[in-house]
């Protein structure tokens, strides 16, 4: 398990760790922040193991549908969900802009109290993902190894002659 | 949406190669074709005869992975360093390596695969040339990714401002 690609991103807000987690648990309050740019509208939340959380992304004509199923809920401290694409009817389904994205990532959000700040950590982890999805994830979040990182800088620079 | 090309697998049926021929080519002209790809089914010619023939396109979507495995060998890497610089021919692509015809064939088919060049069909030398737009979609696509965590971040850094005013609002009156 410890060698799968994991990315993670860390943030301290300042306010209070309770404050924090009403953010990330409350229908009213999470469209006011998660999707930036976007209508994000929610369509059920169920805070509970097994519970879902289905969100619409909304610009122009355009949606886009994620399903959150929670595998671990433990107030104020610690949210667990699988997170995957899906459709109109919220069925999993894979990645529409890469092919080898991993259908589902096992996300892991911990609040931790920092002298009355908060600190949030969110990792991603492919879950149940076949050797390309894993390779795939590597790729795109970079820094995993050299190799892959060199790629990423290739392609970038390639990119940048062809638009000159 | 779900991807992408459609085979449907059915015996005694014969391709209708002339006619993929004549449509993929007509698929290397139109100007979106980096983002399509042919979608096939099976269907009746005039006198009856059953082929596979294209109905329509499909999103093909940027395969990372397949992207990132070309990219690791060296003489691929220099091919597309070479291929930057305009469109070239397999023998004017060989001709700095030390390498048969058929090796870079073998490498110009894994980066085609992946969808980094594109080569004519309809020329006798088969000119292969970059194809930016999936590289670049992949890439955005990923630097979105990235871009909507942090930005939903700064949306919640405002977010929590608010709420702490206005409860502090509520504790004065």
């Amino acid at each position: 398990m410890s060698d799968l690609p994991t990315y993670v991103l860390e943030r301290v807000f300042d306010a209070p760790r309770e404050l924090v987690w009403k953010t990330w648990t409350d229908p009213e309050l999470l469209p006011r922040w998660y999707g930036p740019r976007v209508e994000t509208i929610i369509h059920r939340l169920e805070l509970k193991p097994g519970g879902l959380w289905l969100v619409e992304m909304k610009w122009g004509d355009n949606s886009n549908y994620q399903r959150v199923e929670y595998t671990e809920v433990t107030p104020p401290e610690r949210l667990v969900w699988l997170h995957s694409s899906s459709d109109a009817k919220w069925n999993v389904i894979p990645s529409p802009m890469m092919a080898d994205w991993p259908q589902m990532l096992l996300t892991t959000v911990t609040f931790e109290d920092d002298a009355g700040r908060t600190r949030v950590r969110l990792t991603w982890v492919p879950h149940e993902a076949s050797e390309a999805e894993i390779a795939c994830f590597a790729a795109a979040m970079g820094g995993m190894d050299k190799g892959w990182g060199a790629g990423m800088t290739l392609l970038t620079e390639l990119l940048a002659k062809l638009q000159t | 949406m779900q991807s992408s090309v459609r085979w449907e697998h059915q015996r005694r049926r014969p391709f209708d190669l002339a006619a993929i021929r004549r449509w993929s080519e007509k698929l290397a002209r139109s100007t979106d074709k980096h983002e399509l790809t042919p979608r096939l089914t099976w269907g009746k010619l005039k006198n009856n005869k059953t082929v596979m023939k294209p109905s329509g396109y499909a999103h093909r979507p940027a395969n990372l992975d397949a992207i990132f495995a070309a990219l690791a060998d060296p003489t691929r890497r220099s091919i597309l360093a070479r291929l930057a610089a305009g469109e070239a021919s397999v023998n004017e692509i060989a001709a700095p390596f030390e390498m048969s015809q058929p090796a870079v064939s073998k490498h110009l088919r894994v980066l085609e695969r992946a969808g980094l060049i594109e080569r004519d069909v309809d020329k006798q030398r088969r000119p292969a040339r970059l194809k930016a737009q999936p590289m670049a979609a992949a890439v955005n696509w990923l630097d979105e990714f990235k871009q909507f965590w942090s930005s939903s971040f700064d949306e919640l850094d405002g977010l929590l401002d608010d709420l702490k005013k206005s409860e502090a609002k509520e504790a004065v009156e």
